[in-house]
């Protein structure tokens, strides 16, 4: 008895230290070399899920970096932040997507629910520590050890092919070309969508205020941002809510409202996200917006609204508009700056 | 409580550690800790059905006792069917009324009557096809004098419900486990060592492939109507090895694990895929429920004693009765009678006992003819499988109508990683290998231990733990926990 004890005893430690290696060690060396560089234009980075992802095209908005990536939530876009902030000390200001449905509790799913954990924990498993890995263990024990081994295995193939690159996996612009706003909005077939307003995402909320701290410590300017959303979005349903939590808990961070920007149905992929048409026409405003100094104004909304209202006003004509705008910007800049003067 | 899960890992070692060290050599503890661990252990899924096991176990247990001490073959009659009917109503309440009642309404509907059947909304309780049949192969052999009622209600306890079988068998026979209930179990460690080693195995089937190919089946058999014949194909193919992993892989953990306690159960599968008919096929798939309707079903009928028209009859009973013990749903009745159609041939010209050597013994490779007859075998395998999985007979019939298209020779295409679908494909190559190298075995790696060097051995298990770890899919329910 004692000797197959012991030898269980042994086989068993023996097993357990061969897995460790081989999650660890991988773990380490990816972690180690990997790659999340971007261009030293960039100086600014564009973080969130999807609506930002197919809302800012950053070709043509000049010195953006959009790293935003599909059905991510904050707790995995924490991840990004921090290998991305330190690999690129060019980057200046952090912009961060803060909309309605990030703050319902559809977002916990996203986190841990097995389809999303086991695409996104395998990518960032390496830059984790004990308190991440502890709270995907805590809500979702079952399918974890499912998502450790793809993980990896996913690090093992980065280590036999040296393939420590992450900036084409991240994140980045996503062009979608048609629109079904019309026949999703005219469909009866289609159920409505339930909206809880009711149960809200504190993890996601939570890790929202770790990237806030982690950039805000390492000298990052950072603002919220919220993109153009249709009006039949049906999670504009929470707005009050989202607005109190805004308000109550993001307070000391500048939000940047682009919900109500005027894209025409055609410009919608569907009601959360811009379709090109409607990213381009987004994309060249807010660049317009950029190099008129819009983050270095204090009344930042109050110049979104008034480009908002240009853009309303006359839409046809909404690069004369913009460049007569950019123009009052830059007298209202220079009067503000010598007031600040005095 | 899975077996593959993170709390059996841990309640194993808490009652192998109690049962040797706590429970010592004393018979009386020993089964008292095992029954305990037991009703834990069911506990586990459901406290409430708790009840109706001990009910049911009291009930065979008493009728038991009655029967034996019955002065009259009358009173014998009477507890003997009192047994029976009692123990069959569970099971047709919980797991045949509301299948009776929707195929009535259909019935009623179809001579003009629409009537709303009134269903039970109750979910089946985990393991009552297996416990109820330990139940009843007990009184029946008690009814046929095959054996005596056992007087000590913990012994039969344990015999009905022991962990290791209780949920999905396999299922034991009161001659078989009793005894073994009844004598003192003495450590021995080559029985342990290979219990570890069959549960090792077990895991391995259910938790790579098992599991990795119900990814893929569950996603072609849920979305069958937008794939192509030949992706069809792959997930008939798929369902067949998820199935037979994932509950031989069960059956080879419940074994497993009962050796630990010093307990041998019944064998439940011998390479069935390997078969060279399908008669060969069910002497070695769920050999104790194959068995089961052979003794208590198969012979009372009359079995082979009557000629070609009873052994005709006979067999599409059983194979019926066998389809539907599955499960309340025509796709099952369907595949037990598909299965009877295909062992009739052998039936009539009196074929079915031609295979009962191990193939190729003492060979590494079949014959030419051997090898097409194992593949024609699992083809017809397969195709019952379709039947099996189907959510209804309208999905099995669309599933078939598709596969049988120009689509057939298509390459197979759905929405999976193809990397992924690649080491699926190579893990089963692997898996058969090895399964064919140990067919000869009670499982396939019981060979090891034969093997002289110890570093080989252990580079096998070594290399065994870190496939599992690395291709293990996602946890998913045993199949046969439903039935």
């Amino acid at each position: 008895m004692s000797k197959f004890i012991k030898q269980t005893v042994l086989f068993l430690v023996a097993s357990i230290l061969m897995l460790a290696v081989i999650i660890l060690v991988p773990n380490y060396i990816v972690n180690k070399k990997s790659r999340f560089v971007i261009s030293n234009k960039s100086k600014i980075v564009l973080f969130g899920h999807s609506h930002p992802e197919c809302a800012f095209n950053d070709t043509l908005i000049n010195s953006l970096k959009n790293l935003s990536h599909s059905a991510e939530p904050y707790f995995y876009t924490y991840q990004k932040v921090k290998m991305v902030l330190l690999q690129n000390p060019q980057i200046e200001t952090v912009l961060i997507e803060f909309t309605n449905n990030q703050i319902d509790a559809k977002m916990d799913e996203w986190t841990w629910g097995y389809k999303y954990m086991s695409s996104m924990f395998p990518k960032y498993t390496p830059f984790m520590d004990r308190a991440d890995i502890g709270l995907l263990v805590k809500n979702n024990p079952k399918d974890f050890m499912n998502c450790l081994s793809v993980s990896t295995r996913t690090n093992l193939t980065r280590l036999l092919t040296s393939n420590y690159e992450f900036t084409n996996v991240i994140g980045g612009y996503l062009r979608i070309n048609n629109s079904q706003t019309n026949s999703t909005a005219d469909s009866s077939s289609t159920p409505p969508i339930k909206i809880t307003t009711e149960r809200l995402s504190f993890v996601n909320l939570l890790y929202l205020q770790k990237i806030i701290s982690y950039c805000t410590v390492r000298g990052k300017r950072v603002f919220l941002v919220r993109s153009p959303q249709h009006r039949s979005y049906e999670y504009l349903k929470n707005e009050y809510e989202f607005l109190r939590i805004r308000q109550k808990m993001f307070s000391s961070v500048e939000f940047l409202d682009f919900n109500k920007f005027p894209i025409a149905d055609d410009g919608f992929a569907d009601f959360g996200h811009l379709n090109y048409k409607g990213a381009s026409k987004f994309s060249n405003w807010f660049n317009i917006m950029l190099n008129s100094g819009l983050l270095n104004t204090d009344k930042k909304q109050f110049l979104i609204n008034q480009g908002i209202s240009a853009v309303i006003a006359n839409d046809k004509t909404v690069s004369l508009a913009l460049q007569s705008f950019a123009a009052h910007q830059l007298d209202f800049r220079l009067s503000y700056a010598k007031a600040r003067t005095y | 409580m899975l077996f593959n899960s993170l709390s059996f890992a841990l309640f194993l070692p808490v009652v192998f550690v109690l049962y040797w060290f706590v429970a010592g050599k004393s018979l009386k503890y020993q089964n008292v800790l095992l029954l305990c661990a037991s009703y834990f252990f069911y506990a586990c899924w459901d406290w409430r059905f708790l009840f109706l096991l001990i009910f049911s176990t009291l009930l065979d247990y008493v009728t038991g006792i009655k029967m034996s001490g019955a002065g009259s073959a009358k009173a014998r009659k009477f507890w003997f069917w009192l047994s029976v009917i009692v123990n069959l109503g569970f099971l047709g309440v919980f797991k045949y009324f509301n299948f009776f009642a929707a195929s009535m309404a259909v019935a009623m509907a179809n001579i003009g009557l629409h009537v709303n059947p009134w269903t039970l909304k109750v979910i089946l309780p985990v393991g009552i096809s297996f416990y109820t049949f330990h139940g009843l192969s007990y009184v029946i052999d008690i009814y046929k004098n095959r054996i005596k009622a056992e007087r000590n209600f913990i012994d039969y306890s344990l015999f009905v419900s022991f962990f290791p079988l209780l949920v999905a068998g396999p299922i034991e026979r009161a001659t078989h486990l009793l005894p073994q209930v009844k004598k003192v179990r003495t450590f021995d460690y080559y029985m342990a060592a290979d219990g570890l080693r069959q549960i090792l195995w077990g895991l391995f089937k259910k938790a790579v492939i098992a599991d990795q190919c119900s990814e893929f089946a569950n996603v072609i058999f849920a979305n069958s109507s937008g794939y192509t014949g030949s992706t069809l194909v792959l997930g008939a193919l798929f369902f067949t090895f998820q199935i037979y992993c994932d509950f031989s892989g069960y059956s080879d953990m419940a074994l497993g694990i009962a050796r630990l306690f010093g307990i041998d159960l019944l064998r439940n599968f011998a390479f069935p895929y390997f078969s060279r008919d399908i008669a060969e096929f069910w002497r070695r798939w769920h050999i104790s429920l194959s068995s089961w309707f052979r003794d208590y079903l198969y012979i009372p009928l009359g079995g082979s004693k009557g000629g070609t028209w009873t052994k005709v009859r006979n067999t599409f009973i059983i194979f019926l009765v066998s389809g539907f013990w599955h499960g309340a749903n025509w796709t099952f009745i369907t595949w037990g009678l598909l299965n009877a159609l295909y062992i009739m041939p052998l039936i009539i010209f009196n074929k079915n006992r031609v295979n009962l050597q191990i193939v190729a013994q003492g060979r590494a490779l079949p014959s030419l003819r051997e090898f097409f007859q194992i593949l024609l075998t699992f083809s017809l395998t397969v195709f019952a499988w379709i039947f099996f999985r189907a959510t209804s007979m309208s999905h099995a019939f669309s599933y078939i109508g598709r596969i049988f298209s120009k689509s057939l020779f298509t390459v197979p295409q759905f929405d999976a990683s193809r990397v992924m679908v690649f080491e699926t494909v190579i893990l089963i190559i692997v898996f058969i290998i090895i399964e064919w190298s140990g067919r000869e075995s009670q499982y396939a790696i019981a060979s090891l231990a034969r093997f002289k060097r110890k570093s080989y051995r252990y580079a096998f298990y070594f290399s065994l733990i870190l496939m599992i770890y690395l291709f293990m899919g996602r946890e998913q329910q045993f199949i046969y926990f439903q039935f």
